[in-house]
Order: C-alpha cells, then structure tokens, then sequence
C-alpha cells in the first residue's frame, strides 16, 4: 500500500515547526539554568520526533543531523547538564541549521547536508556522557567514540 | 478485526498508524499523546491491541507498558520504537510488550507484525 506523502509533508512542516519553537524555548531556559532537566527532556524528545519524521519521508538529511543531536542530547542528560558554554552554543546552531533544513522542506528543495564540522562536533563526546571539553583521566586507554547512524 | 488504541506524542505517526490499519478492517477507538493518557484510554477503552510510542511527554511508553499489563496481563501491546532504542524496546519486551514495529514504517511489515500478533492473541 502506498502512503499520500504530499499530506504528510505538510504535516511535517507544520509539526516541525512546533517542535523547533519548543528547542528554541528550551535552548534558552537551558541559557538561564544549564541542569533544567524540563528543558533538557524537552530538546531529547523535539530532536527524536523529527528525526522520526524526517526518515519517514525520506529526508535524509533532517533525520541525520536530527539523530546526532539526539545523542548528543542523550549525553547531557546522563550529565545531569549542558556542560559548556561551548556545548550550549554548538546546540543553537543545530537548531539554526535544522531550521535552515525545515524551510528548504518548506520552498519544497531538497534539505542540504548539514556541514561536516557541525556533525563532528556533535558526535564528540564520551559514550558516558562525559563533559567532551574535559580532560580525559585516561588519555592513553579510552575507547574510540562510537556515533549511532 | 481489532480495535486499536494508539500511542504517540506526534499527530504525523499517529495519522500514518491509523491509515495504515484502517484499511485492514481494525478500528482506531482512540489515540493518546503521552504515557499518562496511554494508560487512562486503555483502562476506558478496553482495547484488543495498542500500538506504543518509546519517546513520550509526561510518562513513557515503557512505563506506561508497565502500568497497563499490572492491571491487564493479557494486554497485547506492541511497541514503536526508532533507530538506536534497541536497549529501550528489549526493557519493553521484557516488561510484557508483544512485539515492534520500527519508524519508519513500512505499511507491509506494519500489518504483518499486528496480523501475527492478533492471531497468537486469539
């Protein structure tokens, strides 16, 4: 059986939307107060319903970096935290390029790559959850990082 | 033919679910949009199958799993579940959960995963 995927592209945008507005609320309590787990599930949840959203239609892109951020957020939950000033604003800029994503959806293009630099940065970080900015107390015998695709 | 309570916080997969299965006879009696209202429809609607998101607001979908079959053992659930949630979808299938459907959904497997369980069911 076949799916109208047309109706599904506006519900799409339009849930997207939504969910970007909720991680942008969310990115700035986390601002004000970095360990607000309210915030913190919030931003796990928008990132994995678009991410769910965007594969169901084939929006590979929108779903990968929607995936990283996913895990990333993972990761800051088992913190307990966003844990730099670094990290908050590397998560900013997933919203500003997931939104960038939403509204090429929307000019009906095809979402572009997000860039290699954003994505890496995302992935860096301990399975662990710990800080990515710290100092490892094992420097010489720490397993590789493991990113989920 | 069942009748199907669904449960997930987006409208985009609740909408897909249901056109998926209507087609195939089964009824959609009700849609939940967290693990909270999971439990309270089941417990009003009774249903014969739910379908059950992970990724939940207020309570998750393992909770509410949880919740459901304490109080209805037989309760035949499966899960919806996404790329990376192995770990969550076997707590769930320990918990009670029947079976898994994995985002994105392809339609076939969607039914014949539902088919085989209503079938085990009867």
């Amino acid at each position: 059986m076949a799916l109208d995927m047309a109706k599904y592209r506006l519900i799409f945008l339009e849930e997207s939307t939504d969910h970007l507005g909720e991680i942008s609320r969310a990115l700035l309590d986390l601002e004000k107060e970095m360990a607000s787990a309210e915030a913190i599930d919030t931003l796990f949840r928008m990132a994995h319903s678009i991410k769910s959203m965007a594969a169901s239609l084939g929006y590979d892109a929108v779903a990968d970096l929607a995936h990283r951020l996913e895990d990333r957020m993972e990761g800051v939950r088992t913190a307990g935290r966003v844990r730099s000033q670094e990290e908050l604003a590397l998560l900013f800029r997933s919203l500003e390029a997931l939104e960038g994503m939403v509204e090429a959806v929307n000019r009906e293009e095809e979402p572009s790559l997000a860039d290699d630099q954003l994505l890496a940065q995302l992935a860096e970080q301990g399975e662990d959850g710990a800080d990515p900015g710290a100092e490892s107390p094992d420097p010489v015998g720490g397993e590789p990082k493991k990113v989920r695709l | 033919m069942a009748r199907v309570l669904i449960a997930d916080d987006a409208s985009f997969m609740r909408q897909m679910i249901r056109e998926i299965i209507e087609p195939e006879g089964h009824e959609v009696v009700g849609e939940a949009t967290n693990g909270i209202e999971a439990v309270d429809l089941y417990n009003e609607l009774s249903p014969e199958l739910v379908t059950m998101d992970i990724v939940m607001p207020k309570r998750s979908g393992i909770d509410a799993v949880k919740s459901i079959l304490e109080q209805h053992p037989t309760a035949c659930i499966v899960m919806c579940s996404a790329l990376g949630q192995e770990t969550l979808v076997m707590e769930a299938l320990q918990a009670g959960a029947k079976d898994f459907i994995v985002k994105p959904f392809k339609p076939d497997s969607v039914i014949a995963t539902i088919t085989k369980m209503l079938e085990k069911a009867d």
